[in-house]
């Protein structure tokens, strides 16, 4: 038996959400063919082998689409989750260093996006780009950035006044190179972990549109579009075409949780010798 | 970080309980919607009387948005049915061919111009007063002042020449015009106003007694109507998804339920599954003109569909009757054309599934075999993108099968979702999943007919021949020879829109309507339905009875 501290258990735990995450998104995409197959000699088909899912009503295999639909919202989220980091990131900083009216601007935007409940902007933004991949990732984007972008501003803001960054300004450094050489190496980490962090959330988001159905459209394999189709059959007794997909869509969220809390352990120097 | 993975587990399940309780407020609904159902059901119970009540489901889009009011579509809508509370001039019989119902006798002039409908005096409105012709006059005028659903564009003007006689004067022959008359409920002069959809007075078998919008309509037989009383003293109609239905049926809350082919292999105890043979097709476009870009920069025609050969391949070349044993569960019947089994109805348009055929034709146009089987023409793969409404399963797996059934031909199909904001435009370049189907010639008109001359409104297609016979039919002076018409308009053996024509469109099926019934409840003999699983149902309601 190998002892292992806290550390590694925390490198182990980082390592294994992110190479599950990798090896659903890898072999999604590879499927996304297959899973988009109807076949009607094969429909309705109960879970077990060779369809561990069982197939819908137009003999898809629900494995397949359930994987492509998880491969689907993770680069969804992945796309989404990295636009909206760096719009984060990009008027956190702005609001932080650009003086009063900047400042003001900027927050005022931020109480105004999350002033108005989050999956009506979506719906509306995603209808607005005529739905499909693009509204999602647009509508996805634009809303989940301003909790991130608060949190940056106030590091900047704390950042500021810090003795080191005072000293370099004394000395006669130009505001960019602050910017860029000692305030963004303090605040990567909490950047990161922000970004990952901010996955579950856009995955979720995504399902959810798709399912009220302003998302993606119906042949497309997604896990909302699988989630809403399988209310029908539930009345029926087919629970397991809801079932299943629904507990790989949690299973998925959880682990980015799992990998952006670890990630956060292993860069803060607070925990990261534990 | 356990309380973290709580919290988002937490996060997690309130997403989904609040998607589910977005989606829900339909289903919130039910419970409440299926309750006052139970209920009416109950309290019949405890009446002496207690089998002349009964409880019909319908889907939530049956539900009339604008109320009562034939100008704003009840009865004459998108979906045509028989309007229940007022009285129509004529009706259709189980065979779709005229029979009066207010009129007592119609002629028209040698110049299709004038019609002249002379109309029962014993019909009365609900709140006491006759109806009379002027009541026939006003209604027909407002419907072709308001009608926001249908086309009285035909209609001059409608005069009441005395108390029982009223005249129409048409714009341009219009033969079938007792078609639009078997839609359109008389509403009284004397009662009608902007609340007349939610308040209707009617002289027909039922009274509307009460309306919970979103839930349901409770209709009451009318005790002074002039013709056979209703042996269905209380109708009560609920509005609830297809699901919901489903498990009220199970639960015995409802007497009859519109179900779907999904659900067919179901048995509920007590109930039994009723198919209606119906009109209510499916079928895509096939635009019939090269592609070329329009003024406002939307593709028009599409280059492959533009060649007879491959139309007339893709014809032959579908499967039917194993398209609907595959989506339809067996429940529904080929279609060829878009007036099956109608008097109008031309039986060349039937062809046989041709797969050999289908394969010559397209070798014939050029189109042939690459190296992973799709036909290839001068380096062109042979690709067609179909689309389908997105929220509207059975066309969503009608289009799939296509799909499926065009790969064997050698043509890579696509499928793609669209809602209806821009199904239209894209249809006049894609080929679109329709419905169709009514109890009027005027569907043919509809599809093949141009617009001024050029192509027609929804598939891109002109035929100066076949526009020809449907302008004399709609010209002829009696029914009969403008039926002959509308089949000559489908193929008068040189041209037409069948399989040895144009085939601009492809028929694939007719849904058979399908309902959970009670098992001692005797639905009367029903006819052929037209598009739309809703109303068409209770044409007949009066005529019910339980066993």
């Amino acid at each position: 038996m190998i002892q292992m501290n806290g550390r590694h258990k925390t490198v182990l735990l980082f390592l294994v959400a992110i190479v599950f995450l990798a090896a659903v998104t890898v072999c999604g995409w590879g499927f996304s063919e297959e899973a988009m197959v109807t076949d009607f000699s094969r429909k309705d088909i109960s879970p077990g082998m060779p369809y561990l899912f069982g197939t819908d009503w137009l003999g898809r295999d629900m494995f397949l689409r359930t994987l492509t639909g998880l491969s689907m919202s993770i680069r969804i989220g992945i796309l989404a989750a990295g636009v909206s980091s760096i719009l984060a990131l990009l008027l956190g900083t702005l609001a932080a260093t650009m003086g009063k009216a900047v400042d003001g601007v900027i927050t005022w935007v931020i109480d105004l996006v999350m002033g108005i409940p989050h999956i009506l902007l979506l719906i509306l933004i995603s209808y607005a780009f005529g739905k499909g991949f693009k509204g999602v990732v647009v509508g996805v984007a634009l809303t989940h950035w301003t909790s991130l972008a608060r949190v940056i501003r106030g590091e900047v803001l704390q950042l500021k006044e810090a003795l080191y960054i005072r000293t370099a300004q004394k000395l006669g450094v130009g505001r960019w190179e602050i910017a860029w050489k000692h305030m963004f190496p303090h605040l990567f980490p909490q950047f990161l972990v922000g970004l990952i962090l901010m996955f579950p959330h856009a995955i979720l988001h995504e399902a959810s549109i798709t399912f009220l159905g302003f998302g993606l459209p119906p042949e497309q394999p997604a896990i909302g579009i699988i989630l809403s189709e399988s209310m029908k059959y539930l009345a029926m007794g087919r629970w397991w075409l809801a079932l299943f997909p629904g507990l790989f869509l949690v299973l998925t969220v959880m682990l980015f949780d799992v990998a952006g809390e670890n990630l956060r352990k292993l860069l803060d120097p607070g925990s990261a010798h534990k | 970080m356990k309380k973290r993975v709580y919290s988002i587990l937490l996060a997690t399940v309130m997403v989904m309980a609040s998607v589910a309780g977005c989606n829900g407020t339909g289903k919130t609904g039910e419970e409440t919607e299926t309750q006052p159902a139970e209920t009416a059901g109950e309290s019949e119970k405890g009446t002496v009387d207690t089998r002349d009540a009964v409880v019909v489901a319908m889907g939530p889009n049956s539900e009339p948005e604008s109320g009562f009011d034939p100008a704003y579509g009840w009865g004459a809508g998108e979906h045509v049915h028989e309007p229940l509370i007022q009285s129509t001039l004529t009706v259709t019989t189980t065979d779709l061919t005229i029979d009066y119902d207010l009129a007592t006798d119609m002629q028209v002039s040698e110049d299709g111009l004038t019609w002249t409908v002379t109309i029962r005096d014993d019909a009365r409105f609900t709140d006491g007063e006759p109806l009379t012709a002027e009541d026939v006059a006003f209604t027909y005028n407002t419907v072709k002042e308001n009608s926001s659903v249908n086309d009285f564009t035909m209609l001059k003007e409608a005069v009441a020449t005395d108390d029982t006689t009223v005249e129409f004067q048409m714009e341009k022959p219009y033969s079938i015009w007792p078609y639009s008359m078997a839609i359109v409920g008389i509403v009284p002069e004397h009662a009608y106003g902007p609340d007349y959809g939610e308040h209707p007075v009617g002289s027909g078998r039922y009274i509307m007694k009460q309306w919970d919008k979103g839930q349901q309509i409770i209709f009451e037989a009318n005790p002074d109507y002039y013709g056979e009383a209703p042996k269905m003293k209380q109708v009560t109609v609920v509005f609830m998804d297809e699901d919901a239905a489903y498990a009220a049926a199970l639960s015995g809350q409802v007497d009859l339920a519109y179900t779907a082919a999904l659900y067919a292999d179901q048995t509920i105890d007590g109930y039994q599954l009723l198919s209606y043979e119906s009109v209510d097709n499916r079928g895509f476009n096939l635009p019939a003109e090269p592609a070329s870009i329009d003024d406002n920069g939307n593709t028009i025609g599409n280059d492959f569909t533009s060649d007879v050969r491959v139309r007339r391949a893709i014809n032959i070349g579908i499967n039917r009757e194993e398209m609907i044993e595959h989506v339809l569960n067996g429940h529904g019947t080929a279609a060829y054309s878009i007036c099956d089994k109608m008097p109008w109805y031309n039986e060349e348009a039937e062809v046989s599934y041709d797969p050999e055929g289908a394969a010559a034709l397209l070798d014939e146009a050029g189109w042939t075999p690459g190296a992973d089987g799709i036909r290839e023409k001068d380096g062109v793969r042979a690709t067609l993108n179909i689309l389908y409404s997105a929220n509207d399963s059975v066309r969503q797996a009608l289009a799939a099968d296509t799909q499926n059934q065009l790969r064997e031909l050698g043509i890579e199909a696509s499928i793609e979702g669209v809602g209806w904001d821009t199904a239209y435009t894209r249809a006049l370049s894609e080929p679109l999943i329709w419905g169709w189907g009514a109890h009027t010639p005027m569907e043919l008109y509809n599809i093949y007919h141009t617009l001024d001359g050029k192509t027609a409104e929804y598939s891109p297609y002109s035929n100066e021949t076949v526009d020809q016979y449907m302008d004399e039919a709609l010209a002829a002076t009696s029914l009969e020879d403008s039926y002959e018409l509308w089949k000559k308009a489908q193929w008068d053996g040189t041209t037409g829109v069948t399989q040895e024509g144009d085939i601009p469109w492809i028929w694939l099926c007719n849904i058979d309507h399908l309902y959970w019934a009670k098992a001692d409840l005797k639905v009367a003999d029903q006819k052929l339905h037209p598009h739309g699983h809703g109303w068409s149902i209770v044409n007949n309601v009066d005529q019910w009875e339980w066993n």
